[in-house]
């Protein structure tokens, strides 16, 4: 995939709200076409309730409650099948969500595995040393539900990158974590994706993902 | 099955659904299963008990009223009326003779003669024919099949009381008789005669029908008289209006038929009401997995809609849950049939004693199979709705 094209996207619960400041003022919503290009790096910046999260649900297919168009390579994806769903979701767009959607009755390597083994993307070693760059090597055979969110949030970041992609949506990445770990994340995520050329679009409302040389752009 | 997914469904399946979903399910299934294997049973007549006649046949006459000087006879339409009746499946007529018949009996310085009368029925309307079931006229002999009401009537009703000896069926048939046959045109010959088998459903004295044509044309008066009995080959599953159409034609049946048909009848109720319960049960048990499953899958729901965001198809996660439920069902379908044999045993014994039993298992193992597929069928279809639908929500 080689570009997402979004145009005149507008999330249904802003309907009615089209001349608003928050509408008017967004590089995203009710554009003409904003396009997100294989190998960018974006921060997406927005205030609480702001919308992030509903685009990156519309983006990956989870929602479809917008009007306007979103396009991968061309093709409207309101076109696409279950299958197509599936197989975009396995090998083409990663997606890190705000509530990270772990599953806390299995343990870290149990939860990391379940998206690996789609695709074996990974072998154990790789899993184990990004675990181990971002602290949470020791945590591998602990059920998710005993660590903290900060650990957790880490756990979905290397599950997250245990696919190919052409695109990586990550939703406010580092809101649980500190600076350091934040340089860490951020220098996986760009050595991951520096791997397929994909593109790194992340949100945050002000803790942002320290990638090098982002372009910001205000939802 | 991709490694991990089974661990995480698994934590989320209800021992209490599965084991209500299977219990209910092996009741119903168990009991649909006796219900048909009892009715196979019941409607298995075993050859042995009349050797000579299988159950399902019947004999018919016409109800004699008052005084009849002309013999009461069926008339060729009335013969293809009832012969085209969808519950008789084939009808043979009884053949009188048209003389006079004497039997006697050597016993050394005593003997012993009376009149007689003989009749023959087609030879098909033998389930196996008694050896020496022929006739030739250089033989000079002639088989009879005796109705075992006569030995009876003759040992219990008339030997007894007049001091004689009572006698068994092997040593009537090891008396050697002689029968006299005279015609009105004067012809006469006499004949060996044996009585070389027994039935209890042949309410006549039997001779081979050929005999019965060549002694009829050779002695008979060439008037071809109405047929007075039918014996009818019936159709005891599907008996339709049978007993209508009898008591609408004033016809009686010979023998115990009706009983039989009653007591026939009476099983199939029971087997059929029976059969209604265990119904009843598995439609019961085939709701309480639908909701079982719904309920399950609504329970999971977010885990659900979390692994189709990582990737997985419903198609994938459906098949887990299938996969199960249809191991599941085949094993309540084999216990099912296991039991169902096992409950048999209650009624096996009686079965047998009454001459009925043994009936082909077939029909019970294939409608477990049936069941089987069927249930799965629903299982299966109704996992997948549920995945499309958490898919699209």
């Amino acid at each position: 995939m080689q570009e997402i094209k979004i145009e005149r996207l507008l999330p249904n619960v802003f309907k009615g709200m089209e001349e608003s400041s928050r509408i008017r003022e967004s590089q995203i919503w009710e554009v003409d076409s904003f396009t997100f290009k294989r190998g960018c790096k974006l921060c997406l910046q927005a205030e609480s309730g702001g919308g992030k999260s509903s685009l990156l649900s519309f983006i990956y297919g989870n929602r479809n409650d917008y009007s306007g168009k979103i396009l991968f390579d061309g093709r409207n994806v309101r076109t696409l099948s279950i299958s197509d769903w599936c197989e975009i979701r396995r090998s083409h767009i990663a997606l890190l969500p705000q509530e990270m959607r772990l599953f806390p009755e299995l343990t870290v390597k149990e939860n990391i595995n379940l998206k690996n083994q789609l695709d074996l993307n990974k072998t154990p070693a790789e899993i184990e040393q990004m675990l181990e760059q971002l602290g949470v090597a020791d945590k591998i055979d602990s059920p998710v539900v005993k660590l903290s969110i900060g650990q957790q949030q880490r756990v979905a970041i290397v599950r997250t990158l245990c696919q190919p992609f052409d695109f990586i949506f990550l939703d406010e990445p580092v809101s649980h974590l500190d600076k350091e770990n934040n340089r860490i994340v951020a220098s996986i995520i760009e050595k991951e994706a520096g791997k397929y050329g994909a593109g790194i679009i992340a949100t945050s409302v002000g803790n942002h993902l320290l990638l090098d040389k982002p372009e910001f752009v205000d939802l | 099955m991709m490694k991990g997914l089974g661990p995480l469904l698994r934590k989320n399946l209800s021992k209490g659904q599965i084991i209500g979903y299977s219990a209910a399910n092996l009741v119903g299934l168990t009991i649909i299963l006796c219900g048909i294997l009892f009715y196979c049973d019941s409607r298995n007549h075993r050859k042995t008990d009349d050797r000579f006649f299988s159950e399902d046949y019947i004999v018919v006459s016409k109800e004699v009223k008052g005084v009849n000087l002309s013999p009461v006879g069926f008339s060729e339409e009335e013969i293809r009326d009832l012969a085209a009746q969808p519950w008789v499946k084939k009808l043979g007529r009884f053949t009188s003779a048209d003389f006079s018949v004497s039997a006697s009996i050597n016993m050394g310085t005593k003997g012993m003669s009376s009149y007689l009368f003989l009749e023959s029925v087609p030879e098909d309307f033998f389930d196996n024919l008694p050896a020496g079931w022929d006739f030739s006229p250089d033989r000079k002999f002639v088989p009879i099949v005796l109705n075992k009401d006569y030995l009876a009537l003759y040992n219990f009703g008339f030997a007894l009381p007049q001091g004689l000896p009572q006698l068994s069926e092997e040593m009537i048939g090891a008396v050697p008789l002689r029968l006299s046959l005279s015609g009105k045109n004067g012809a006469f010959d006499v004949f060996d005669a044996a009585v070389v088998g027994f039935s209890s459903r042949l309410n006549t004295i039997a001779v081979p029908q050929d005999f019965m044509e060549w002694a009829n044309k050779r002695y008979g008066s060439g008037y071809q008289s109405e047929t007075s009995r039918l014996i009818l080959k019936i159709d005891l599953l599907n008996p339709g209006d049978s007993e209508k159409y009898l008591a609408d034609h004033q016809l009686e049946i010979a023998g115990d038929k009706e009983s039989d048909s009653k007591v026939s009848k009476f099983m199939g109720v029971v087997s059929g009401v029976v059969s209604a319960t265990g119904f009843v049960i598995s439609l019961l048990a085939l709701f309480i997995m639908l909701l079982s499953i719904t309920l399950l899958l609504q329970k999971s729901r977010s885990m659900i809609r979390n692994l189709f965001l990582l990737g997985y198809s419903p198609s994938t996660v459906g098949a887990y849950f299938q996969k199960r439920i249809v191991a599941l069902n085949f094993i309540i379908a084999c216990i099912s049939v296991g039991l169902a044999f096992v409950c048999r045993l209650i009624w096996h014994k009686p079965l047998i004693a009454l001459g009925l039993g043994d009936g082909n298992v077939l029909f019970t193992i294939g409608a477990a199979i049936l069941y089987l597929i069927l249930i799965s069928g629903i299982n299966v279809m109704v996992v997948r709705r549920l995945m499309l639908s958490i898919w699209k929500s």
